[in-house]
């Protein structure tokens, strides 16, 4: 390396190291200024109800609610056999009998005499009588018989024979048949086994574990019978996974979804939803009044002004994220996987807050990406268990990691890109406006996210990038779109997502076109959009190409899916061709009349949009009409 | 040898023009006024010096540097109109911060500070500044503005809604800070300050400068000194056309000549004598900065001067 070489290389350490002792200032302060706002004893109060609420919700994951803990008393003997009932089930506290009886013994009449200063709801007598006192007793008792028979079903549940523990009855009856094997009711046997048919009939015996049409031992779907091929009697177990579960009783049933995982994974969500709120408003303090106006003119640049006032914010939800990963048992991956989630709730709140006009603009925006970002992330975890389209949001990846699931690098890629990038570019555009000639100006959202797209702009060429920097946005709003008509019928989900997924994009390849326009960065002239629009146009192409990272999960294979990112990549020359040069000519060619009306002004625009939108959507539809 | 060169400076907003092709240079060491009626374009310049706003073209170099270079932004202290600080901060506190964040050495910035805190006699240091009245507030702005020992100072309207008492401490501070070798760019609606402290200045209009220079120069270039000679009879028929006063008025019974020079008033006391009257009264008029910003402030080409 030449001297010139390695001064320059040490020149640019010296100034990254300046950066970020800057940057590390400035978050230093953060921390002190938000700390002065907060007086000792709320300090104090805060931290008492962090570590109650922390203490609560480990105890929670790790033993529930305890809401009806020992809310009922039950007199019973420690030798008698309800006595482990009431130990197990934990709405009851037993009290010794003789604590509660007048008499000796229990009481061995018809009525049982209690002592007078006897607080107790159920009492069980040595003879097994089970009675109710006080205005609870009859729920108690009620209670009380629900648990017993918990507790008996559990113990069932717990017998190695199984076969004794759920005798199967099975009625014989004879039925008449003709050769072609149609019994007298209509029904085909198909000889699948249902009596021993290598017996001679008659015989009443049954070989263990199928039905009555010969299937596999009925499941419920939930996979919690025994089919390692002994000739055990298999359990019925509807819902699959409560093996200490009565069978066929409604608390027996889990629902088609991970309940469990999926609320454990909300946690990390939660407290995102409250970090932004202060955020915001410490980005919105610096606009109002002009307070960020000095840090301007100081020596730290916009960048490390924003960093660092993010900083604490990030470590800090990193913090919790950790916290709520040890608390509920997670791994780091549930960590990696809550980290963009955090990244883009503290990115849409910044940019948010750099748009916002007043305290009361930033409670609606804040309010509207807690709701988009919590229904992103939230819905399409439901799904975990049911379909791809779950893995566009990272909670999918908590779910699956808190059911010990293993996650593969494509799914992680799939899941977090979006977030990650989606980050990256709201900062960016953020940043872009933390500057004196847009932070203090009273300028609607609309117009400071034009004010935003336009700052990023240099020269033409620049709009190419602008598309490829929008493809995290449209990907995700396609993702979205598919998420949100995945319920619908296909005749009517299909067109719908054609359409959103055509819009989607025709705005992110003349959003900037149309800034640049508006703000005089170019030229409005018609040689000057078309040059703008193929630049557009090229530009996501490329970009899109990312999207194709899509067939690590194989969305395309669903027909919604192909409708919203075109096939999948196929081995066919003439097919490859047209999946990868056709959107090249496609976008270019729709993102022209789309930069040909933005310098016609805003009404051009809307026109040339459209217009875009529509040749896009035949596109679109031919390339479905292609592959089905 | 100038510390700030401004070269047909210029900023749009759309299509508004802000600043129009402002074009000046400062002295190391001078105090430099900034006048003009609201929206004259003075805080946009003072911005753009400052490297807070981008010009649309035209170019400064303030220091030797561009407005918004890190070396620049090191070497100026800028004091907006309004003191934006932050509340929650004590005095102290928040001037550590700016210390730290122009990497003052910890020692270097203790000293400093409390010497600036000192001199601008503020006490309750370590109150929060949110509870401060408005001119503590102020003082503690001022302070931030120098805790970088800066070359350059910019200062928007530094006694704006202040007091008498804390208007008169700021302006002899800035005085003070001007006789170390500061080099301070002063803006002010209040032109007796302007007048008192500058040694130069530019009164902007319509984002234009109308007139420029020091304020002599300004003065000459706007009428100057007259000299109000008051007599009990009319002297200008007995005068040349040489020594005719500028205006001949009558006022409570007497005559009032008015006349650019002495050998005017000279003249015109022969004449009046002449004339079979005297000599009464004879004043000096200098006009304010105010008289001639507003007879500026009307005409829209620049008064060369």
């Amino acid at each position: 390396m030449s001297d010139g070489r390695r001064s320059a290389f040490a020149d640019r350490l010296r100034r990254l190291s300046n950066s970020i002792a800057r940057t590390g200032r400035i978050a230093r302060w953060e921390v002190t200024a938000s700390a002065g706002t907060v007086d000792r004893k709320t300090a104090v109060a805060l931290v008492v109800l962090v570590l109650a609420a922390g203490t609560a919700g480990v105890s929670v994951s790790d033993e529930g609610l305890g809401l009806e803990r020992e809310i009922y008393v039950v007199g019973v003997a420690e030798e008698s056999q309800y006595h482990d009932v009431a130990v197990e089930a934990e709405q009851f506290r037993p009290v010794p009998l003789e604590d509660v009886v007048a008499e000796s013994g229990g009481g061995n009449a018809d009525t049982i005499a209690l002592r007078e200063d006897a607080n107790v709801d159920v009492v069980v007598t040595r003879d097994g009588r089970i009675a109710h006192d006080g205005p609870n007793g009859a729920a108690a008792y009620d209670e009380f018989r629900s648990a017993v028979e918990t507790y008996n079903a559990n113990l069932m549940d717990r017998e190695s024979d199984q076969a004794a523990a759920y005798p199967v009855l099975v009625s014989l009856e004879y039925q008449d048949r003709d050769l072609g094997g149609t019994t007298a009711d209509g029904t085909r046997d198909d000889g699948g086994g249902t009596a021993d048919e290598s017996s001679d009939g008659g015989d009443g015996t049954t070989d263990g574990g199928t039905d009555s049409d010969g299937d596999e031992p009925a499941t419920g779907g939930g996979g919690g019978g025994d089919d390692g091929g002994d000739d055990r009697l298999q359990v019925p177990n509807v819902g699959g996974s409560g093996a200490s579960s009565a069978p066929g009783t409604p608390g027996s049933i889990a629902p088609p979804f991970p309940f469990d995982s999926l609320v454990l994974a909300f946690l990390f969500v939660v407290p995102m939803n409250f970090v932004i709120q202060a955020y915001g408003s410490t980005i919105m303090d610096e606009r109002l009044n002009r307070r960020g106006e000095l840090l301007l003119v100081s020596p730290a640049s916009s960048r490390e002004i924003v960093a660092g006032k993010t900083l604490p914010y990030l470590l800090g939800l990193v913090g919790i994220v950790v916290a709520i990963a040890v608390g509920i048992g997670g791994s780091p991956l549930a960590v990696a996987a809550a980290l963009p989630i955090a990244l883009l709730f503290l990115a849409a709140s910044f940019t948010g807050a750099m748009f916002a006009r007043s305290f009361k603009e930033l409670t609606f925006v804040t309010v509207t990406i807690s709701v988009f970002l919590t229904t992103y992330t939230f819905i399409p975890a439901i799904f975990t268990d049911v379909n791809p389209i779950a893995l566009i949001s990272p909670l999918t990846l908590i779910v699956m990691d808190l059911q010990d699931e293993s996650v593969r690098l494509g799914e992680y890629l799939f899941s977090t890109g979006p977030f990650y990038l989606s980050a990256a570019v709201l900062f960016l555009l953020g940043v872009g406006v933390y500057r004196e000639e847009d932070m203090f100006a009273q300028k609607p959202i609309p117009a400071k996210v034009l004010d935003a797209v336009a700052n990023r702009l240099r020269g033409r060429r620049s709009i190419a990038l602008l598309s490829i920097l929008f493809i995290p946005f449209v990907f995700a709003g396609q993702l979205l779109s598919v998420a949100l008509l995945f319920a619908v019928p296909e005749v009517v989900a299909v067109p719908a997502v054609v359409v959103a997924a055509a819009a989607i994009e025709e705005l992110a390849k003349s959003v900037g076109v149309y800034a640049g326009f508006a703000r005089s960065r170019f030229d409005a002239t018609a040689k000057t959009a078309v040059v703008l629009g193929a630049f557009s146009g090229a530009g996501f192409f490329l970009g899109e190409k990312v999207t194709h990272v899509v067939q690590f999960v194989g969305l395309p294979d669903l027909l919604i899916g192909t409708a919203a990112f075109g096939p999948a990549v196929s081995s066919d020359p003439l097919l490859l061709a047209v999946v990868f040069l056709a959107p090249l000519g496609l976008h270019v060619v729709t993102a022209i009349p789309s930069a040909v009306g933005a310098s016609r002004g805003r009404t051009g625009y809307a026109v040339g949009f459209l217009a875009a939108t529509l040749v896009h959507v035949a596109y679109n539809l031919g390339v479905l009409t292609l592959v089905s | 040898m100038a510390i700030l060169e401004v070269d047909d400076l210029r900023k749009e907003y759309g299509g508004f023009t802000a600043v129009e092709g402002s074009s000046f240079e400062i002295e190391r060491g001078e105090v430099f006024g900034v006048v003009g009626p609201n929206g004259a374009g003075k805080t946009t310049t003072l911005k753009m010096l400052a490297g807070l706003i981008e010009p649309t073209d035209g170019t400064a170099v303030v220091a030797g540097h561009t407005p918004g270079e890190r070396e620049m932004q090191r070497r100026l202290g800028f004091l907006p109109e309004e003191s934006p600080l932050y509340e929650e901060m004590t005095a102290v506190g928040y001037l550590e911060f700016f210390a730290d964040l122009y990497d003052v050495p910890a020692d270097v910035a203790t000293e400093r500070i409390n010497d600036s805190l000192d001199r601008l006699d503020l006490e309750h240091r370590d109150r929060r500044i949110g509870n401060m009245s408005k001119g503590m507030q102020r003082k503690v702005a001022i302070a931030r503005a120098l805790v970088n020992d800066p070359d350059v100072l910019i200062f928007d309207e530094p006694a704006s809604g202040l007091d008498p008492l804390t208007t008169n401490y700021i302006i002899e501070f800035t005085r003070e800070l001007s006789d170390e070798g500061k080099t301070i760019v002063f803006s002010a609606h209040n032109l007796f300050h302007v007048e008192s402290i500058c040694d130069r200045l530019i009164i902007m209009n319509d984002g234009r400068i109308v007139a420029r220079g020091t304020l002599e120069a300004i003065r000459e270039a706007h009428g100057g000194t007259e000299y109000h000679v008051y007599a009990t009879a009319d002297g200008s028929d007995g005068l040349t056309d040489a020594d005719s006063p500028i205006e001949v008025t009558e006022e409570n019974g007497q005559v009032r000549h008015v006349v650019p020079d002495m050998d005017a008033v000279e003249a015109v006391r022969e004449a009046v004598e002449a004339a079979d009257g005297r000599v009464t009264d004879i004043q000096t008029k200098t006009p304010t900065l105010e008289e001639i910003f507003l007879e500026v402030a009307s005409e829209p080409e620049e008064t060369e001067t």
